[in-house]
């Protein structure tokens, strides 16, 4: 298994997604110019240039039109996909974390850093039609968050309901009819670094700096499953094909001075969804990885890391071919 | 007082009586006679049992009283004089309420005196400090309580013999040797002793035999023939055996750090390098008997040492340590000095017992024009039964072959000296092994030298060859000898360009790991046949600070402690092969042990019958083993398909669920069918798109 290796980035990547239909794959980083690959060749289609700092986190709309970024220059951009045009910007009062569009692709929510006297805070905001006025705009609904801040967001199934992840391991379920507190559980110790859901999004899988993975159900927050590593885990994924995940994650780069690959393991590390039984790595990265994603066809995946680098493999046959036995 | 309180209540209970009251107040005595018809029914202890029990009683003080008897006979002119002396001696215990001194009709004291204490625990501390206590030398009082008196006055005339006590049978201490299939176990520490465990090391699993919490405070230590698992305390050691590790002995000895066990496990050393700051009598050395759990002797010892300071012969006999310029020998079980004194050998630098038989090696450092010298003593006839000198010694080490055959000192040497303030630098080292054949006659010495600088040496436990790690780093090699009779040692085999620094045989010889430990060793292993010098295995252990052999030789297992690095504790689990079976990570682990066995009760024929007849044996074990396999793979593959019949009867029920709901996401989506990747095909554009294909390989790394 050879991967493309796309060198775009001028500094660390934050986050990688790809579109619904996986042709193309986005990528943020660190530096401020989020970019979009062709994902069968690994060819640069193009950069959206407006941001002024970090980009923390990004999101594609199913129809692959409008593209969202949330960043370090207190902005929440919305661009337009074909053109990588800004088309509207929202002036926060701190970093932008986290970012989704919902499954209709008519709201969005993000949610803001809690900064010096300013308190973390969920924002739900209609872009079915955005233009300049948006950041006037009043938000649809916006809930404030005061203990532990939100570091990741996903949307709950048809649009009702909304999933966060904290900064001390908790999950939250949120009513958005009224803006209330539906369901809890705090499963993880620390904080929760990267959610995303199952393909038909009756699952979500949790990445967390304690070393493990968890798998719950989107619905009740019933944990599911539970998959050990030695190392924090940044990010993580559940195959649309397989009863596989995929974690990525190694040493903080700023915990150990002299990290080698070999002890900081900046390896991806495929589990088995059911069984939680880890049964294969893939070496390549040379600092921690950040961001893992599956292809929607389940035949490849992606992962950006600590060293700007964005990978894409494709699947060897063995890999489909490999089964445990029970 | 009792007659008032009844006339109280006569009052309430009656007009009468209360008549009777207000006449008192008046004028004539009143009539407090019962009247005719009383009857007391009311029993003192009813009325004011709380009062009469604090009635004194005619003993009341008895239990403070104590009878000093050989007391100088006084006269009256002296009595004061001797008042004041025994009031000096007792009133240290408390305070003496009363005194008695009996007098004859001459007005002389009668040698025996009565003292009083307030309390009936100063009376007794009084008399255990001050019996026999010599006042002069005629005078030695003999000090008694008064109520041990009566205590053994009435000791019956007929003498009861005690009831039997029902036996109690020791735990078996050496169940762990019965096992049939031979499985040895070991101990896992974590941080602190937080937690031990216990294992059996089945196959194709490890068995949990004991899990305890806080068992240990620091560390744990198995004896020398694994009877006996030792933890550490604040107070001292304990000692536990058996099936479930009940506790066999406690020795109590504060802040002990050290403990060293005689090689046949029947005395243990404790040591206490700090001593205890609340008892500074206590000695920092204590030598106990484990089986009485006596202190046999114990030491104060002063100054920076090695442990053990004690050194043990093999069979319990004696132990020595070294001081300067002298040898002190001590034999058990008196626990006295060898002959009531010690060897007085000027320059003694280092000892060493030989583990088989009662020969002391020692090596004496070079003085002016004497040379250094190693010298074999035999103990306890002191007979120097081999002496070799040496010539330009910077430092010598011992090592003795565990069989005892073979005994090599490695010597360092220098071709330069020079003295700079007090300090003498050499230069020019060279090296040179002197091995002794213990076992013929007049034990001939044979010498190989070297020339690079030694890392590591090692005997073979059982056999006859020895390997060592030398040269400079990157230039490491490996060097097997072989020692012969009659002849120089041989070089078998030299491994070049190696990474490691660390030489660990297992116990039955032949198989030896070569690992590179510590920071700049990486965790390299090397697993060696030294029958034909085949490379088993060569892989790693990433910052692997421990290599331990189990006792048999099947296992090894290697070890990143938290005492050396904080990430990625946990231990590996290999065959002697350098197969690895098992990866253990595990937070905080310190410390994993191999319960040791006693040794074979088989003889030399024995065994080789055995080795003979391998073949015999091998289908046994391997059916067994493969039989093994095969229930753990089968319990998997159950385990398994539970776990996934669970998983699909929830994932049906949420699939199920899903489906309903597919009318309300395609609402969302303007009826536009995303459910999977080619559900929308009508709506599908193909389109074409040209790509450049440049093909770049980036070598990372």
């Amino acid at each position: 298994m050879k991967p493309l290796i796309l060198h775009g980035h001028e500094r660390s990547i934050t986050q990688i997604k790809y579109n619904r239909e996986g042709d193309l794959l986005f990528s943020s980083s660190k530096d401020n110019k989020p970019n979009v690959w062709y994902s069968l060749n690994g060819e640069r289609l193009g950069t959206f240039n407006g941001h002024q700092g970090v980009v923390w986190c990004i999101d594609i709309d199913w129809t692959t039109t409008k593209f969202l970024s949330g960043g370090g220059d207190n902005t929440l951009k919305i661009w337009d996909c074909e053109t990588g045009k800004t088309i509207g910007t929202i002036y926060t009062n701190s970093s932008v974390r986290a970012c989704n569009f919902s499954y209709s692709g008519n709201m969005a929510a993000f949610a803001n850093d809690k900064a010096l006297r300013q308190q973390c805070e969920i924002h739900i905001i209609d872009v079915r039609n955005v233009d300049e006025s948006i950041s006037q705009a009043t938000p649809i609904l916006k809930i404030p968050v005061s203990d532990s801040r939100v570091t990741s967001l996903l949307w709950g199934a048809l649009d009702e309901t909304l999933l966060t992840g904290h900064e001390n391991g908790e999950i939250i379920q949120w009513d958005l009819q009224t803006g209330k507190k539906l369901n809890s559980t705090k499963e993880h110790d620390y904080i929760i670094n990267d959610m995303q859901m199952s393909k038909d999004a009756t699952m979500f899988i949790t990445a967390s700096k304690d070393h493990t993975a968890k798998l719950f159900d989107s619905d009740n927050l019933m944990l599911l499953k539970t998959y050990k590593t030695e190392r924090p885990v940044n990010s993580a994924a559940i195959s649309p094909i397989m009863e596989h995940v995929v974690l990525g994650g190694g040493q903080d780069a700023m915990d150990v001075t002299t990290t080698s690959t070999k002890i900081g393991k900046f390896d991806s590390r495929f589990f088995h969804l059911v069984f939680e039984e880890e049964f294969g790595r893939v070496k390549g990265h040379f600092g921690p990885i950040h961001s893992v994603a599956f292809h929607p066809d389940g035949k490849g995946y992606s992962s950006g890391g600590e060293d700007g680098y964005v990978r894409v493999h494709n699947f060897d046959q063995s890999y489909f071919e490999y089964g445990f036995d029970y | 007082m009792a007659k008032k309180k009844l006339d109280e209540r006569g009052s309430q209970s009656g007009d009468n009586g209360r008549n009777d009251g207000d006449v008192s107040s008046n004028e004539d005595e009143p009539n407090f006679s019962d009247p005719e018809d009383f009857v007391d029914d009311i029993t003192d202890e009813e009325l004011l049992g709380d009062v009469l029990r604090q009635k004194p009683k005619e003993t009341d003080g008895v239990e403070s009283v104590i009878v000093v008897d050989g007391v100088p006979q006084v006269g009256q002119d002296r009595l004061e004089k001797l008042q004041s002396v025994i009031n000096k001696i007792f009133s240290k215990f408390g305070n003496i309420v009363n005194t008695h001194y009996p007098m004859n009709e001459k007005g002389q004291t009668k040698g025996y005196i009565f003292l009083e204490y307030s309390s009936p625990i100063h009376a007794q501390e009084a008399v255990k400090v001050t019996n026999n206590y010599k006042l002069d030398k005629q005078h030695t009082f003999l000090v008694n309580l008064f109520t041990d008196f009566s205590k053994y006055e009435k000791i019956p005339e007929l003498w009861k013999p005690p009831e039997p006590q029902t036996y109690e049978g020791q735990a078996d201490l050496y169940y762990y040797l019965l096992e049939p299939d031979a499985y040895d176990q070991f101990c896992v520490v974590t941080a602190q002793g937080q937690s031990v465990q216990i294992w059996q090391n089945t196959q194709p699993d490890p068995v949990l035999v004991e899990d305890r919490q806080t068992w240990t405070q620091t560390y744990v230590k198995w004896s020398p023939l694994g009877t006996f698992f030792t933890t550490f305390h604040k107070q001292g050691v304990a000692l536990w055996g058996g099936p479930n590790f009940t506790q066999y002995k406690r020795f109590s000895h504060s802040a002990v750090q050290f403990i060293d066990y005689s090689p046949c496990e029947k005395y243990v050393i404790t040591y206490s390098p700090q001593g205890d700051v609340h008892n500074p009598d206590q000695k920092r050395i204590i030598i106990w008997d484990i089986r009485t759990g006596l202190e046999k002797r114990s030491f104060n010892h002063e100054g920076p040492s090695a442990w053990p300071i004690f050194r043990w012969s093999h069979d319990d006999k004696y132990f020595a340590r070294i001081g300067t310029d002298v040898l002190s020998i001590y034999e058990t079980p008196s626990f006295g000095l060898l002959e009531k004194k010690s060897l007085k050998i000027s320059g003694i630098r280092d000892f060493s017992w030989s583990p088989t038989d009662n020969v002391i090696a020692y090596w004496v450092a070079e003085d002016k024009d004497v040379p250094a010298r190693v010298t074999l003593l035999e103990i306890p006839n002191r007979n120097e039964i081999r002496n070799k000198n040496l010539f330009n010694v910077a430092d010598c080490k011992i090592h003795w072959q565990k069989s005892g055959d073979y005994l090599c000192v490695k010597v360092d040497r220098y071709s330069k000296v020079r003295k700079e303030k007090n300090e003498t630098k050499y230069s020019g080292m060279y090296f040179n092994f002197e091995i002794f054949h213990m076992r013929e006659k007049e034990v001939p010495v044979d010498s190989v030298e070297s020339k690079e600088p030694i890392q590591a040496f090692a005997w073979e436990p059982v056999g006859s060859k020895f390997a060592i790690i030398h040269g400079d780093t990157p230039n490491i090699s490996v060097s097997f000898y072989e020692v012969r009779v009659g002849q120089a040692p041989l070089l078998l085999k030299k491994l070049e360009k190696r990474a490691c620094n660390h030489l660990f045989w297992s116990p039955n010889g032949q198989f030896i790991v070569l690992a590179g430990l510590g920071s700049n060793g990486g965790g390299s292993l090397e697993f060696v046949d030294t029958h034909d010098f085949v490379i088993m295995n060569t892989t790693d252990h990433y910052q692997a600070s421990d290599v331990e052999w189990d006792p048999t030789g099947r296992f090894v297992v290697t070890a990143v402690s938290v005492w050396k690095t904080k990430v990625d504790t946990g231990y590996y689990m290999w065959s002697f092969q350098g197969k690895i079976l098992k990866r253990i990570n595990l937070e905080k682990f310190a410390q994993l042990l191999w319960r040791p066995r006693c040794p074979t009760l088989l003889d030399d024929k024995q065994l080789k019958d055995i080795k003979k007849n391998l073949k015999k044996y091998y289908a046994q074990f391997e059916s067994k083993d493969r039989m093994r396999q095969t229930k753990a793979s089968k319990e998997l593959i159950e385990k398994r398909s539970a776990l996934m019949e669970k998983f699909s009867a929830y994932r049906q029920k949420r699939i199920k669920e899903w489906n309903e709901q597919k009318s309300r996401r395609l609402e969302l989506r303007n009826g536009v069918d995303t459910d999977e990747l080619d559900s929308d095909i009508q709506n599908a554009e193909e389109e074409i798109v040209e790509f450049f294909v440049k093909e770049e390989i980036i070598d990372i790394e």
